[in-house]
């Protein structure tokens, strides 16, 4: 059985460049991803759930996602929860600083000494988070937890037109690929990773490889009981043509 | 003078690579520094929500975008939200004709990155100098 990728936590951070609490988030996430739980945590630009593809907007139900926002008017958390999926946790600077009795974050460029504590106490809150998350059986089917703590079942993605696999620009976003399933066209989401993890395996194709494809993608994606057949000749055929391709290669 | 007939800046926001972080320092000079009087910023999160407000902005005004990567998202953004772009700057761009400014750093800019930005906003401002012409005439 190959190893799925490992479980991470998403952030997103509002970043709303104009206000200083927005300055806040983004460095906030940045301390996280960066210094406090670098191996345990991925971002993606807010952005992308629209201006991306299906990988990007199924970021948040492939990922306990915690949303850092500046502000109450929570752009991040709505938009990612409109767009993704509902976050597993969110946070507002501005109630984090009337908390703490921080004075008022300054300077957008440059952060004051406020906005510098308020960075900081944002940060370990969402390290805290991270860790908490990180313990909680995360269903990447139905984005949620699947002891069915907070979180509701997130929407299914929409059908895509284009048949890229796609990556955010952050380099975290969820690979995807566009398949023909009896005629039509569905986006199965973590198929190219589950692929490489059979190739990498050696796993060459068979009908006991593609029945181990089939529960792997089950994971990841909602399967009609009545559609297994087609999506084992999708896998096939699909599979046969990833490891032709990457023996060419060698 | 008013808000309402400010050039509309939106930079990128993102926040894991270089590129995003140049593009809002170049924003920020311009709005900041170069054009305090005649340029605003809206941030991209409140497109992304759909946000009345900004959405009326980018439509009553003439906007410029400062996309961080291929994606363009701050361009895609604008027009997904009615409003239309008038100048698009990209930081890759920048980079191609300033390739001795190579940036590096994003919670903080090393001097090509800061270098860079500052030539970017210096090419914005024109822009914005421009548009406030048109405008004007």
């Amino acid at each position: 059985m190959p190893e799925l990728p490992q479980k991470k936590v998403g952030i997103v951070a509002c970043s709303g460049e104009e206000i200083a609490e927005g300055t806040v988030t983004r460095l906030a996430a940045l301390k996280v991803l960066e210094e406090l739980r670098p191996q345990d945590t991925v971002t993606i630009c807010l952005p992308l759930f629209l201006a991306g593809g299906e990988g990007e907007r199924a970021f948040a139900r492939f990922y306990p996602t915690i949303a850092i926002d500046g502000c109450d008017l929570r752009c991040a958390a709505r938009a990612t929860e409109a767009f993704s999926g509902k976050p597993a946790a969110s946070i507002v600077v501005t109630d984090i600083i009337a908390e703490k009795g921080f004075n008022p974050p300054q300077g957008l460029r440059r952060l004051n000494e406020a906005g510098q504590q308020a960075v900081q106490e944002t940060a370990d809150r969402t390290a805290a988070l991270v860790d908490e998350l990180l313990d909680k059986k995360w269903s990447r089917r139905n984005g949620g937890f699947r002891n069915g703590d907070f979180i509701e079942q997130a929407p299914r993605p929409q059908t895509a037109t284009c048949t890229v696999v796609q990556a955010c620009a952050c380099g975290s976003g969820i690979p995807v690929q566009i398949v023909d399933i009896a005629g039509h066209e569905a986006t199965i989401i973590a198929l190219p990773a589950i692929f490489e993890q059979f190739r990498v395996a050696g796993k060459g194709p068979s009908a006991e490889t593609t029945a181990a494809i089939l529960e792997q993608v089950k994971i990841y994606n909602t399967l009609n009981t009545e559609d297994e057949k087609a999506y084992r000749d999708m896998l096939s055929r699909e599979y046969s043509t990833f490891w032709g391709a990457e023996e060419q290669v060698v | 003078m008013d808000d309402t007939t400010k050039v509309i800046i939106i930079p990128c926001s993102g926040i894991g690579k270089t590129y995003g972080t140049v593009s809002r320092e170049a924003a920020y000079e311009v709005i900041d520094v170069i054009c305090p009087q005649t340029s605003t910023l809206v941030p991209l999160s409140k497109l992304v929500l759909g946000d009345e407000e900004a959405k009326t902005a980018i439509a009553e005004n003439r906007v410029i975008t400062i996309d961080g990567c291929a994606l363009a998202c701050a361009t895609k953004m604008v027009e997904e939200s009615g409003g239309s772009v008038n100048h698009q700057f990209a930081v890759l761009d920048a980079y191609r004709r300033h390739r001795q400014m190579k940036p590096r750093g994003i919670s903080e800019l090393n001097e090509g990155g800061l270098q860079l930005a500052h030539a970017l906003a210096t090419e914005i401002a024109a822009a914005v100098d421009e548009l406030q012409g048109e405008e004007n005439a």
